[in-house]
């Protein structure tokens, strides 16, 4: 008897968990379906024809693809993103692990103020970190300059073709290390102190013991920095595209994917190929991710 | 990308533990020598992450010439701060503050609205067993994955099909939608409330509904500021999106005013001389974000701690 | 189960989303429009029929201008729209025609976008309303910019006819008397300048496509050309282009210019601490140069640009814009009248040329004695309007441009603009600018000739 009824409970219960469950996502899903999966879906659609100025539109089926994959200025800015993902990524992360690392070691005075100011630039807009660094760039007036003449040194053009991804990948470093920093500072502190306390027993130095100890036990959150950063890279666009006006012969409208998309859609009113442009470096970017994810995971399970 | 709802899963004692506590779990007391040598290095690092926004907080006491022919790190030769503001709240008839204006609304709404959203899916997933529960998962996952700006103009174009550019919610619904809200309110959720409370309350008679509106949200509190304070901050800086969504003026957020106030500054056309007045703006614009974050640090610090540990 | 109903609603979203996507229509005329003359009666009952009109431009305080209109004319009233001009202008009202959505009544627009604007039907033909009756209160080669053979299409506002602006002082400390007279003095003059100063005698930016072919333009090149429906001329890389770009890239490779980027703050800083000895730009020029660096006050004089052949005095231009009534008006009549008051009122233009800086198109204004007669203590003393105002009289009558000029000009930066910043082949890069262009237009369905 009582089992049967208990049965019959948990049934009634189980169904009540199961509409209430709908009940709150469904709310996020139809946001989610509208301004997600419609636009890509639609951005799909719209990949598939071509349109032009004089004769309207046509379908062209991938016909928009392959001329993306032939085409000079997509890879030109894929290259460049490129570059800053393996010279910008390693470089901010790198500084960040180190800050949270010292952090971490609780051997700097003041350190809480410290962590609290690192990440300030976090909440900086993108915006006025690129305005602000634009006139820190400034070649005959700006703030590095002067520094330069300051010590009898003639300055370099900050804004020139060949510096200029440079630059941006210092203001990129600028607003995120603070960011990445507080997210490792975060997985630092909650390792375990046993795991290392016999290390330094043992007579481990902190190196060795942020080396082999503390960065394997945060692989997780290591992880998430980088693919946060490979999506990053490849969205390259305010900073560049706001630097332009300033440094307009450096930044062409091709320097990053999206900046070309933009562009594209925009400027040459090619709204079709601005689709296929934006779909397929979606795809570029799904699929740079998952190798990455993949490949850690494999690491650790081998580990 | 099963590979990624498989890691959030794992295992992980610790930071189980410190979930549960909704904050970085306290080492023992053990009190560590500072080190002079690392202190030192790490404030001079710091200089690096503060210089930009001294010289724009000395930059909103000068004037256009001052500006480009002082030292800037130092104040100039007259002091500006007072004209800088009134030329920033003044010119084109004060549209600053209707820009300031919108940002706030744009931010808090598109936050608060994210942060529900997200928070009841995200809850949803980690505390019931339902058919269609891992699909729905990995979709959202997947998802984060998709560039931002990618989907900017489909949007863009979708929204123009449906007459919704160029108000207020062409900047507001996007925002909306937050799938690494989700995400991080899930992980969150499967740590912070605990299923023998929710089984307990069951048992007092507690209707689903009530559950979540008593225990769950209290529980999930850091974790909800956590994801507040991101979209706001999201939103906030958010660019790309007001830049081809708008055309009327009057709508646009600070960035966006300000980009286009700098763009004319430099190209001139009605020989206006805006440059101080640019950066008067941008120093006003940041001032809030980081006021929020100074004050929430308890609660953004905690709840960061869980997505990213169990990222 | 649930699932599929979620699955349902999604769906469902999605065919809202495809309804939505086949609601998109273009903008065509609308129905309130005429190819008869408009009568007087019609205008009449037009202007007092209370209406709103929807004004987009960047004319800084043109508020001022819409007021006389709006105290003429009481019934209808002006929302002015400051669209701060610059990049998204164009995009933004390309966007509303697109969506049909949020249209104006009457946008500003500079003559070289109006084929843009065109080639898709946005415009009004003015000339039912009165428009090609206009001709005659504008200076010729300006009007030749609004007109095409099928019609009026917009009304002049401003206009930039390029002259030389010049530091006095500099070229008296190099031995120069006045702007150069020839383009080869001008090369005399850089390397004279650049020795016994230091300065550059002047900056030749690569960012700025309309200086180039403001250049172009007084060398007698006609780069561009469209019939108005389907066809384009593209000839980047004539004779006459090439012998402009030669020119250039001999100064450049003797490092007697500078080639940095204009309009931005390194610029003005250049202006200013005389690293650059003078200024080839236009009419509009003279007033911005004012505002920008009022420490060299004094200093600076207008000249002719120099000339290709001795003796010669033909000018170009660079910049200036008009306002065109948008096709899908639902108030043509008011939206003619209240373009053509702004722009041909006397007292309207007078206060675009004095108080916007707007260097004017009609030639009534361009003899006002309130405006030719100014003199300016930033030049010396120099009338530079009345001096300005002869040079319009020599631009080249006629200049024509593609129906897509954003492209041609982000094509520039990628091209000529780019070995200009680089200091490469200007030559190799005019072709490939050329190249880059025409098939751009075959793309888009355009028969080149």
């Amino acid at each position: 008897m009582t089992t049967l009824s208990s049965r019959k409970n948990s049934a009634q219960l189980r169904r009540g968990q199961t509409r209430a469950a709908w009940t709150l996502t469904v709310p996020f899903l139809i946001i989610f379906a509208a301004m997600f999966i419609a636009p890509l879906g639609y951005s799909l659609y719209l990949s598939l024809f071509s349109s032009q100025l004089v004769g309207g539109e046509i379908f062209t089926g991938l016909g928009n693809y392959l001329r993306a994959l032939q085409d000079p200025s997509f890879w030109a800015g894929l290259g460049r993103v490129t570059i800053f993902l393996f010279v910008q990524v390693p470089i901010m992360l790198a500084a960040s692990i180190c800050i949270a690392l010292a952090l971490d070691s609780g051997r700097v005075r003041g350190g809480r103020v410290v962590r609290l100011l690192v990440f300030v630039p976090y909440a900086v807009p993108s915006v006025v970190a690129t305005l602000m660094w634009g006139y820190l760039y400034g070649s005959d007036f700006g703030l590095i300059t002067q520094l330069f003449h300051a010590v009898g040194l003639s300055a370099p053009n900050l804004l020139s073709p060949k510096n200029i991804l440079g630059s941006t990948m210092n203001i990129v470093c600028w607003e995120f290390i603070g960011y990445n920093m507080i997210i490792l500072y975060a997985a630092l502190r909650s390792i375990p102190e046993e795991l290392y306390e016999a290390a330094e027993i043992d007579g481990a130095g902190q190196f060795r013991i942020a080396w082999s100890i503390k960065l394997p036990a945060i692989r997780q959150a290591l992880l998430l920095t980088v693919i946060f950063s490979i999506i990053g890279s490849f969205q390259l666009f305010n900073e560049p595209n706001l630097l332009s006006n300033i440094a307009p012969n450096s930044i062409g409208t091709d320097f990053t994917p999206n900046l070309y998309a933009y562009n594209v859609a925009f400027r040459s009113q090619e709204i079709n190929y601005a689709a296929a442009l934006a779909f397929l470096l979606g795809i570029i970017i799904m699929i740079v991710s998952f190798v990455v994810q993949t490949a850690a995971n494999r690491r650790e399970r081998q580990a | 990308m099963t590979t990624s709802v498989q890691s959030t899963t794992a295992p992980r004692a610790a930071s189980r533990t410190a979930a549960r506590q909704g904050s970085p779990r306290r080492r023992s007391s053990r009190r560590k020598r500072g080190s002079t040598v690392l202190t030192i290095i790490l404030w001079v690092i710091l200089v690096y992450f503060l210089v930009p926004l001294v010289w724009l907080f000395i930059s909103t006491t000068k004037d256009n010439s001052d500006l480009f022919s002082t030292f800037g790190m130092w104040f100039g030769h007259s002091f500006q701060f007072v004209a800088n503001f009134e030329s920033l709240f003044t010119f084109q008839h004060g549209v600053f503050w209707q820009w300031a204006l919108n940002t706030v609304i744009y931010a808090v709404v598109s936050a608060v609205g994210a942060a529900i959203l997200a928070t009841a899916c995200g809850y949803a997933l980690a505390k019931y067993r339902f058919r269609g529960r891992n699909v729905v998962f990995s979709i959202i996952l997947g998802s984060i994955m998709v560039p931002l700006t990618a989907l900017a103009i489909p949007t863009y174009l979708l929204f123009a099909a449906a007459n919704l550019t160029d108000s207020m919610w062409a900047v507001i619904l996007p925002s909306l939608a937050s799938p690494f809200g989700v995400y991080l309110m899930r992980v969150y959720a499967t740590d912070a409330v605990d299923d023998s409370l929710l089984e307990a309350a069951r048992i007092d008679g507690a209707g689903e509904f009530r559950i979540f509106a008593t225990i769950g949200l209290r529980l999930l509190t850091p974790g909800i500021v956590t994801v507040l304070l991101f979209q706001l901050v999201a939103t906030w800086n958010n660019y790309f999106l007001p830049l081809i969504m708008l055309n009327t003026p009057s709508l646009f957020p600070v960035t966006v005013g300000l980009a286009q106030w700098q763009a004319t500054a430099s190209a001139g056309g009605g020989a206006q001389v805006l440059f101080s007045t640019v950066l008067t703006g941008a120093f006003v614009s940041i001032i809030p974000l980081i006021v929020a974050f100074l004050f929430l640090q308890r609660y953004w610090q905690s709840g960061l701690t869980t997505g990213s540990v169990k990222g | 189960m649930k699932f599929r109903k979620t699955a349902a609603s999604l769906l469902s979203v999605a065919a809202a989303t495809a309804l939505l996507l086949t609601g998109c229509s273009p903008s065509g005329p609308s129905g309130s429009q005429t190819t008869k003359p408009v009568t007087q009666d019609q205008i009449d009952k037009a202007m007092n029929t209370p209406t709103t009109l929807t004004f987009w431009t960047w004319v800084p305080d043109i508020q001022n201008e819409v007021n006389l209109f709006e105290k003429k004319y009481p019934k209808i009233k002006v929302n002015v729209v400051n669209t701060t001009g610059g990049a998204q202008h164009y995009p933004k009202l390309r966007a509303a025609l697109k969506s049909g959505k949020g249209i104006p009544d009457v946008a500003q627009v500079e003559y070289d976008y109006i084929p843009s604007f065109t080639q898709t039907k946005s415009l009004l033909d003015l000339t039912p309303y009165g428009g090609a009756d206009l001709k005659g209160d504008y200076v010729d080669w300006v009007w030749n910019q609004v007109q095409t053979s099928s019609g009026v299409w917009a009304i002049p506002q401003d206009s930039g006819p390029l002259g030389t602006l010049y530091r006095n002082d500099i070229l008296t400390k190099a031995g120069i008397n006045g702007a150069p007279k020839t383009w080869a003095d001008f090369a005399t003059a850089a390397q004279q300048v650049k020795s016994k100063t230091g300065s550059y005698l002047t900056d030749l930016p690569g960012n700025d496509m309309f200086q180039m072919i403001g250049f172009f333009w007084q060398a007698g090149a006609k780069p561009f050309g469209y019939d108005g429906n389907k066809t384009v001329s593209v000839d980047l890389n004539s004779d006459t282009d090439q012998k402009v770009v030669s020119y250039w890239q001999d100064l450049i490779d003797k490092d007697l210019v500078a080639t940095d980027p204009d309009f931005t703050d390194a610029y003005y800083q250049g202006l200013a601490q005389s690293k650059y000895a003078s200024w080839l730009v236009a009419a509009w020029g003279p007033v911005f140069l004012q505002g920008t660096v009022k420490s060299t006050s004094g200093k600076w004089r207008a000249g002719d640009i120099p000339q290709w052949n001795a003796g010669d005095n033909v000018s170009g231009n660079w910049g200036g814009s008009s306002d065109a009534v948008m096709a899908a008006t639902k108030n043509p009549i008011a939206a003619y009248e209240f373009t053509k008051f702004i722009n041909n009122d006397a007292d309207s233009t007078l206060m675009l040329a004095n108080q916007q800086f707007l260097f004017p198109t009609k030639t009534a204004t361009l003899s006002t004695p309130q405006f030719v007669d100014q003199k300016s203590d930033f030049y010396g003393g120099q009338q530079v309007n009345k001096f300005f105002a002869g040079v319009s009289s020599t631009v080249d009558k006629k200049f024509e441009w593609l129906p897509f000029m954003d492209y041609v000009n982000s094509s520039y930066t990628n091209t000529l603009g780019k070995a200009i910043a680089d200091h490469t082949d200007l030559k190799a890069a005019l072709a490939s600018w050329q190249s880059q262009v025409v098939s751009y237009a075959k793309q888009q369905g355009f028969t080149v000739k």
